[in-house]
């Protein structure tokens, strides 16, 4: 078996300002270019229509152009599969209209090209704010209850490092969002969370051997302490890592378009989750360790 | 072999036996009659087999406005019959939540009396908040308002299960959500605008006498004023909102106690509104399609024109027979959804609960689904508030099949290449991992079987990332063994504290994941549960086959090599 002998402490300083640049980086996108709702949380509608061959792609667009001025295009999935996204703002009883309304056109325009109405979402203004105060309040109370959960099982200061690096991972992947100008879904929140899931996962793991560390030895430095445990389950880490990592990014590929954010999300989750664990986790660990040992 | 391991060995079969069975019908998708003992099969949710997804909600700041209106009809005929006169004043909805309406007392002295009757007979559904010169303030009660509340969204409920089931949709699911929300879900429906049109049916249907005593100028007067002022009916915005302005506007002119309402012509062809007729009418009534007993569908033999007969109760029928009686040579307006229907002038007294609904011009076939569309949604009850859409999501069939598809491709080729990887790193071992890897989806498939739990796209995501969380748990436990066996620990004892001191780490990830999930079942919605759901039984099946079937595949592996050696 090959040892590994690293000495991670060392590395974060380095560690902390990257992942701050990250951090500060995302929010302040969040704050001036702000994430690109879809209709989940915004309200609005949207269809998505896949046509057997190919369409003059200007025709569809001047249509709803001359038609629904509230209208966009978009084209989605590979460039041959003729798969297009159509989305519509306005008030409730307007959408329901205008969805109608559209899709008559398209059978009728493009009858030759044989459209499939896919699929057909229209989110009122008010369970566009619904979704978006219980989608937020699943991510508030996950994070809230993995920290309980943690203080109970291991002890008080191992929960904010847990919940720092969970942070990091959701604020660095929705600031990755903003960049590639992704729709932010309620599927996107369920990827959150499956981020979440999987990156308090790997945390718990490292935090598990530093307290077997803790309790073996009691006269080790915390930072010696810290070093073996991510060490030692270094290999563990990278393994999972890869094999989850091949799930998520084959999904990612080949899933088709319905779930290819999501496990966009997901493989992002899986990078990123895995830095936070060896290098965001444990920092704070010993931030508040010596937050602790001041106050005694 | 011990006891101890016959008996999990034992354990792990007898489950690993009922699972394959329950799979089964799945796999090679059986149908009903199939004589195997199993009959269910796994559900697939509405993004994979296509259907509809509704969320309605209710206003209820309408629906207070209309109950306070009709009260004081009641109000008015009852302090009658004591005796009192009284007219109705104003409404008054600046505070929209708990609007107040005015009652005129014709005699000031009447007033202290007119309180007393008040509070015998409408202590319950109203609540005195003022008084002025002679006008007595009301609004509702406000238990009563919490009674509507209660009662709105069950008895929706039970009128959109009762049009859905007419419609014969399989397996509809109709529930409430949150206080003032409901959640229609019709997987596999086909001709989903049918559908749309039946629930979306409010179908409020109110009878209320015209006053005949405004001067049609008067009528073309507002309208033309109207214009001027640029009110105009746009399409595509609400039509209550128009509604709502045109009252505003002739307030001055309208007597209390009524207001304007409009017949909508439509043009057949474009379906859109060509002229609106206006009509002042009285602004509450208490005979409203609560009262009726039967609609039907009748057609005309002289001019062969469809129509919808309907009965009253024997409370209605008393009403209707009165309110004809005293009104003869008045016209009595048809109302249904704040839109006047028709408004048919009263030729004599009609006793005995019978009336017509004639539909005007048009097609006979058009007329005749309009007669039947009418006459299905009074008879399964008109919905007792209305209900807006605020949410809905069509999928087409289509596009579930594709998704099913190309995510199992996707997840097969993933499992694959995940399995080679392990096989490759952890060679005999290896081979026991996957044997537990593979055990843990079947278990999780048995497990979405016997909960009926639906699966759905997202639920494929929670299955794909299971399986990733499930070979992490066989890492933590090899790369223990491995530690130890580096330590030069003995193989057989190396497995055991592999194995011992692996398992609390894998509870404690495993059990954080599970709190997520839980947090996401309870504030999830729609495609999040379906996700939370199938996570939660992953991580279950995850502790129970990567610890302990793990440990039973373990176990044997040490005695056939006597604790020698081990490959991994």
């Amino acid at each position: 078996m090959k040892k590994y002998n690293i000495n991670f402490v060392s590395k974060f300083p380095i560690s902390i300002i990257v992942s701050l640049v990250l951090v500060l980086g995302s929010l302040t996108l969040f704050l001036t270019k702000g994430l690109n709702y879809g209709v989940d949380f915004k309200g609005g509608a949207e269809i998505q229509v896949k046509f057997e061959s190919k369409i003059d792609m200007g025709m569809l667009r001047s249509q709803l152009k001359d038609n629904f001025d509230s209208s966009s295009l978009q084209s989605i999935g590979d460039t041959d599969s003729n798969e297009f996204l159509i989305k519509v703002s306005g008030s409730e009883k307007n959408l329901n209209k205008v969805t109608d309304q559209i899709t008559k056109m398209l059978t009728a325009k493009f009858a030759a090209n044989n459209p499939d109405i896919q699929k057909t979402d229209i989110v009122g203004p008010k369970a566009g704010a619904e979704l978006r105060k219980s989608g937020f309040q699943a991510l508030i109370w996950a994070l809230l209850m993995i920290m309980i959960y943690i203080a109970l099982r291991f002890d008080y200061k191992y929960s904010p490092g847990a919940i720092v690096a969970l942070i990091h991972d959701v604020v660095i992947i929705v600031g990755i969002f903003i960049v590639f100008d992704k729709e932010f879904s309620l599927q996107i929140v369920g990827a959150l969370l499956a981020v979440i899931g999987y990156s308090v996962n790997d945390t718990v793991v490292v935090f598990d051997r530093v307290r077997e560390h803790e309790e073996k030895d009691v006269k080790r430095s915390l930072k010696d302490q810290i070093n073996s445990a991510l060490n030692e389950t270094l290999s563990r880490t990278i393994l999972t890592s890869i094999t989850t990592l091949i799930v998520a990014v084959i999904m990612f590929s080949m899933g088709g378009g319905v779930i290819h954010d999501f496990f966009f999300a997901i493989s992002l989750g899986v990078v990123i989750g895995t830095y936070s664990s060896l290098f965001v986790a444990a920092p704070t660990i010993m931030f508040f360790d010596k937050f602790k040992g001041a106050k005694a | 072999m011990n006891r101890s391991w016959w008996y999990r060995f034992s354990f792990m079969l007898f489950l690993f036996v009922i699972s394959v069975m329950a799979v089964i019908p799945t796999a090679f998708n059986f149908n009903e009659s199939s004589s195997f003992p199993v009959k269910s099969k796994i559900n697939l949710g509405l993004d994979l087999q296509g259907g509809l997804y509704m969320v309605l909600g209710i206003d209820f700041k309408k629906v207070y406005k209309d109950e306070v209106k009709n009260y004081m009809k009641k109000i008015e005929a009852t302090l009658s019959d004591e005796g009192v006169m009284s007219s109705i004043g104003r409404l008054n909805a600046t505070e929209a939540e708990d609007p107040r309406h005015s009652i005129i007392i014709s005699n000031p002295a009447d007033i202290p009396k007119a309180k007393e009757i008040i509070k015998e007979f409408f202590s319950f559904p109203l609540r005195l908040t003022g008084e002025k010169g002679s006008e007595i303030e009301l609004a509702l009660g406000r238990e009563f308002k919490k009674d509507i509340e209660d009662n709105a969204v069950k008895k929706s409920i039970e009128v959109i299960r009762n049009r859905i089931d007419e419609f014969g949709v399989t397996e509809p699911e109709i529930v409430s959500q949150g206080s003032d929300r409901v959640v229609i879900q019709l997987p596999g429906v086909k001709d989903i605008e049918r559908a749309k049109e039946l629930i979306g049916k409010t179908a409020k249907l109110e009878f209320k006498m015209v006053n005949d005593d405004i001067n049609p100028t008067l009528l073309n007067k507002w309208m033309t004023e109207s214009k001027a002022a640029g009110i105009e009916y746009v399409r595509g915005q609400a039509f209550s909102v128009y509604v709502d302005k045109m009252n505003e506007l002739a307030r001055k002119d309208i007597p209390n106690g009524f207001e304007l309402v409009f017949q909508k012509s439509l043009n057949k062809a474009t379906n859109e509104v060509e002229q609106l007729t206006p009509f002042v009418v009285e602004s509450g009534t208490n005979l409203t399609g609560d009262s009726l007993q039967d609609a039907t569908v009748r057609v005309d033999q002289q001019n062969n024109q469809p129509y919808v007969s309907i009965t009253f109760k024997a409370q209605g029928a008393k009403i209707f027979e009165k309110l004809t009686g005293d009104n003869v040579g008045k016209r009595m307006a048809i109302i249904l959804d704040g839109n006047v229907y028709s408004a048919p002038v009263i030729q004599t007294k009609i006793g005995g609960g019978n009336a017509q609904i004639t539909l005007g011009a048009g097609n006979y076939n058009d007329l005749l689904k309009e007669a039947r569309d009418l006459s299905l949604v009074l008879r399964a009850g008109a919905l007792p508030v209305e209900l807006e859409f605020q949410e809905q999501r069509i999928v087409g069939p289509s596009l579930g099949k594709d998704s099913i598809e190309r995510s199992r491709l996707a997840g097969i080729i993933g499992a694959f290449i995940v399995f080679l990887f392990i096989l490759f790193y952890y060679k005999v071992s290896g081979v026991l991992a996957i044997t537990t890897l593979a055990m843990n989806v079947l278990f999780v498939l048995a497990c979405l079987v016997g909960l009926e739990a639906t699966l759905t796209l997202p639920g494929i995501a929670g299955i794909a990332l299971t399986v990733g969380m499930a070979i992490d748990a066989n890492i933590i436990i090899y790369e223990r063994i491995k530690e130890e066996l580096a330590f030069g620990t003995p193989v057989r004892e190396a497995v055991e504290t592999g194995f011992s001191k692996a398992f609390w780490t894998i509870l404690d990830a495993n059990l954080t994941t599970a709190v997520a999930g839980l947090m996401l079942l309870n504030f999830g919605t729609g495609p999040i549960r379906g996700f939370a759901v199938t996570l939660i039984i992953g991580i279950i099946c995850t502790v129970y086959t990567a610890y302990f079937v793990g440990k039973i595949f373990f176990e044997y592996y040490m005695d056939k090599t006597h604790g020698k050696s081990i490959s991994i």
